[in-house]
């Protein structure tokens, strides 16, 4: 495995609805990061997660995940990558371990690995009690955390979230954050997007802001700050969002 | 006339209001909150319709007497017939009204007594469930009123009184249900319960196929004996349908029961329609006890096929709505099983026919279900799976219940009949393949809580599904009457016919299936 390859490489992405909605966006991830992407509503977060993940097919430009082109080869890639979206993909007549049997199912994971997974995933996440409940009437938290576990299932190496902790109360965020922090301690890469700058704040290694579709600021936090003195994460956003 | 807020006739008028926006269906978008122009239309047009038609029917009858059993038999299995049709509407309008809750939560929480609210809610179900038999029959009392024939009139209180009648006891059953069963296991039951109610004249109208001679003789003898006897008319089975032919005290009476029945229902049970809302409202966290208590080892590891085929099947069995619409379909099949196991003079056309339609209505049924309907998609896309491997494996588990049900009779028919059996193994095996491809290939994706409206969703999937189900009925009738002698040119050419449509439909869904942009 070559550990000089990013984990995820976007070049001159393009994406339009009737609006470009990703304006050529570049845009480079390296591997055992945590990213945070931000950006107001429409700015093109989503839609840029939906590129990167395969769910939509971009207008122009390349996606790379871990070297592997999406879309040359998309298995390759999304056998690479998980993606929990802001509302999880669940299915509300299936128990939690029937439900991870199914993921597993999906990206070829052996018994072996994915039931000693399934079980630790749920054990960490407290939700071995419920594992033989049919989901639908889980909580918006253990519905999230439930999807985030569907995620984890295979081990991926880059894991991209959009929005994981809007509707959870705070032990379930705390719980989603150390596992995502436990993923890049072990030497995955974690992309998210989130509206609670504080989060970025203190979970991400390099922050990236879009606006319109485009990168208009990256960097590390201190980096950032650099650019709005004596501000903070909010104001520099506030600053750049106000800016014409 | 100003309600007093909280009253029943206040919450009465809210719902009225709100049923009259929901007629809006799907235009509410717009920001238009009634009914479209083109359907109010429409109605007022059937409304003139049926006074014109019942106008002349009404005047056609002039002279005809009341007390004859023939007419009283006539009205009385009409009644039979609307009953089962209503009663099968109130169930299902009580599993709405129990179960999906939409406003219920804000009025339950309100200082409203729950009287009311049961009062109002039990109104809806009896407004719901005589509205079609009111806008049918209706137009007969209006023209006998015009004509001088007040006994038309009984039509009103006759429909009405029975709707009051289906509409306490479908809440009664309910709500007597959710007691002995429990909220999740009442859902299910009472679903299939108010299905079963409809389906039950398709049953009924074919038992002269399922019974023996003697007993249709039996029970023609009955009847006419019921019609022929001595002082026939006087028997009290007749009341309903005296009621509704406009007697004055077999009218009083259905009303005055029908009151009773309302009041008793309204008054002893509105507590309990709280409680049996609260079950109703916890449903999930039962059926999470009582999963717990069947714990089963999960099975990591299958193969990808295996894999989709069983969260198919998981997710159809545990839905009670899918169920109950599906379990409706295989309920049809049962008298050609009966047909197939029973009967000595085995009607192989029938048979053939028979299997091959409601095979490829089943099969497009559930792969409509397991294609179309996916509940998350994105999961689907975003997996490196062959997206291939996983359709194919939805279809085939479309596929499978329907051939395995009917493997075991057309194997006892093929013991018995081998080239009839043959024939029905082949038609019954095109006539799933076809309605499944039709789906694979034509199927629109939708959601599955609008099973029942699926159809809308996909005009060409239709079409070729009915084209499919036509083509391989029609072979199927042929191929089983050749197996018997050999069939006329006409027989051949039609044969012929329905090979090339059979054939081509799949062909055409093939043609027409998206391509990727």
């Amino acid at each position: 495995m070559d550990d000089q390859l990013p984990a995820l490489r976007l070049v001159g992405l393009r994406k339009q609805f009737g609006r470009p909605a990703v304006d050529g966006l570049d845009l480079l991830v390296r591997r055992g990061e945590f990213y945070a992407l931000l950006g107001p509503n429409g700015a093109g977060k989503t839609t840029t997660l939906r590129l990167v993940t395969g769910l939509l097919a971009p207008d122009a430009g390349t996606i790379e995940v871990l070297g592997v082109d999406m879309t040359a080869a998309p298995a390759a890639a999304k056998a690479k990558l998980a993606y929990l979206p802001d509302e999880p993909m669940l299915y509300g007549k299936l128990k939690p371990f029937e439900y991870l049997e199914f993921v597993a199912g999906l990206w070829g994971v052996p018994a072996q690995d994915a039931e000693p997974r399934a079980r630790e995933l749920l054990d960490w996440l407290d939700l071995s009690q419920h594992a033989h409940e049919l989901t639908e009437g889980f909580s918006r938290g253990m519905k999230q955390k439930l999807a985030l576990a569907g995620a984890l299932i295979h081990d991926p190496e880059l894991l991209i979230l959009d929005e994981p902790l809007t509707g959870l109360d705070a032990a379930a965020a705390r719980q989603v954050k150390d596992l995502l922090l436990a993923h890049v301690a072990k030497g995955g890469t974690v992309i998210l997007t989130t509206h609670i700058l504080e989060v970025a704040e203190r979970l991400a290694h390099r922050i990236g802001i879009i606006r319109h579709g485009r990168l208009i600021a990256e960097g590390t936090l201190d980096a950032l700050r650099e650019r709005t003195p004596g501000g903070s994460l909010e104001d520099m956003f506030l600053h750049l969002m106000a800016a014409p | 006339m100003r309600l007093a807020p909280g009253s029943v006739g206040w919450l009465l008028r809210h719902e009225l209001r709100l049923a009259w926006f929901n007629a809006a269906g799907g235009k509410a978008a717009d920001g238009r909150r009634r009914p479209g122009n083109l359907a109010l239309g429409l109605a007022a047009a059937g409304c003139i319709v049926m006074h014109v038609a019942s106008w002349f029917v009404v005047r056609q009858l002039a002279g005809m007497p009341d007390d004859d059993p023939r007419i009283l038999l006539a009205v009385s299995a009409l009644l039979i017939v609307a009953t089962t049709f209503m009663l099968s509407s109130a169930i299902k309008a009580c599993v709405v009204v129990m179960f999906e809750r939409s406003d219920l939560d804000l009025l339950l929480s309100s200082p409203l007594p729950s009287r009311s609210i049961f009062t109002v809610r039990l109104l809806g179900v009896c407004a719901s469930t005589a509205a079609l038999y009111l806008f049918l029959l209706a137009p007969f009392a209006h023209a006998g009123l015009l004509q001088g024939q007040w006994r038309w009139l009984g039509i009103y209180p006759g429909v009405i009184g029975l709707a009051v009648l289906c509409s306490c006891g479908a809440m009664l059953l309910t709500l007597g249900l959710v007691r002995m069963l429990g909220a999740r296991r009442t859902r299910v039951v009472a679903q299939i319960v108010g299905a079963l109610a409809g389906a039950l004249l398709v049953i009924a109208s074919q038992l002269h196929a399922l019974t023996s001679r003697q007993t249709q003789d039996g029970i023609r003898t009955t009847v006419l004996g019921m019609v022929q006897a001595e002082n026939a008319g006087d028997s009290l089975l007749w009341m309903p349908a005296r009621a509704m032919l406009g007697e004055p005290l077999p009218m009083l009476l259905l009303g005055a029961l029908a009151c009773c029945m309302f009041m008793l229902t309204t008054w002893r049970t509105h507590r309990f329609f709280a409680r049996g809302l609260q079950l109703a409202a916890s449903t999930p966290s039962i059926a999470a006890g009582k999963a717990a208590s069947t714990t089963a080892q999960p099975r990591f590891g299958r193969s990808l096929f295996r894999t989709v085929v069983i969260k198919e099947w998981r997710l159809i069995v545990r839905d009670p709505q899918l169920l109950s619409q599906v379990m409706l379909q295989i309920l049809f099949l049962l008298p050609l099983f009966f047909l197939i196991f029973k009967r000595a003079d085995v009607q192989v056309q029938a048979i053939g026919a028979g299997l091959a339609l409601l095979c490829s209505s089943l099969t497009g049924a559930l792969a409509w279900i397991a294609l179309s309907a996916e509940d998350a998609p994105d999961l689907l896309l975003v997996s490196p799976a062959s997206q291939r491997t996983v359709r194919r494996a939805k279809l085939a588990a479309a596929m499978m219940p329907v051939l395995g049900l009917v493997a075991i009779p057309l194997l006892w028919l093929t013991v018995r009949m081998p080239a009839a059996g043959l024939v029905g193994f082949l038609v019954v095996c095109g006539a799933v393949t076809g309605a499944g491809l039709v789906v694979f290939w034509c199927g629109r994706p939708g959601v599955r809580s609008n099973f029942k409206g699926r159809g809308k969703g996909g005009f060409v999937m239709n079409v070729l599904e009915l084209f499919n189900s036509l083509a391989w009925g029609a072979l199927g009738w042929l191929l089983s009457a050749a197996t018997l002698g050999p069939l006329d040119d006409m027989g051949i050419v039609t044969t012929a016919g329905a090979a090339v449509i059979a054939i081509a439909v799949p062909a055409i869904a093939w043609m027409l299936r998206p391509r990727p942009v």
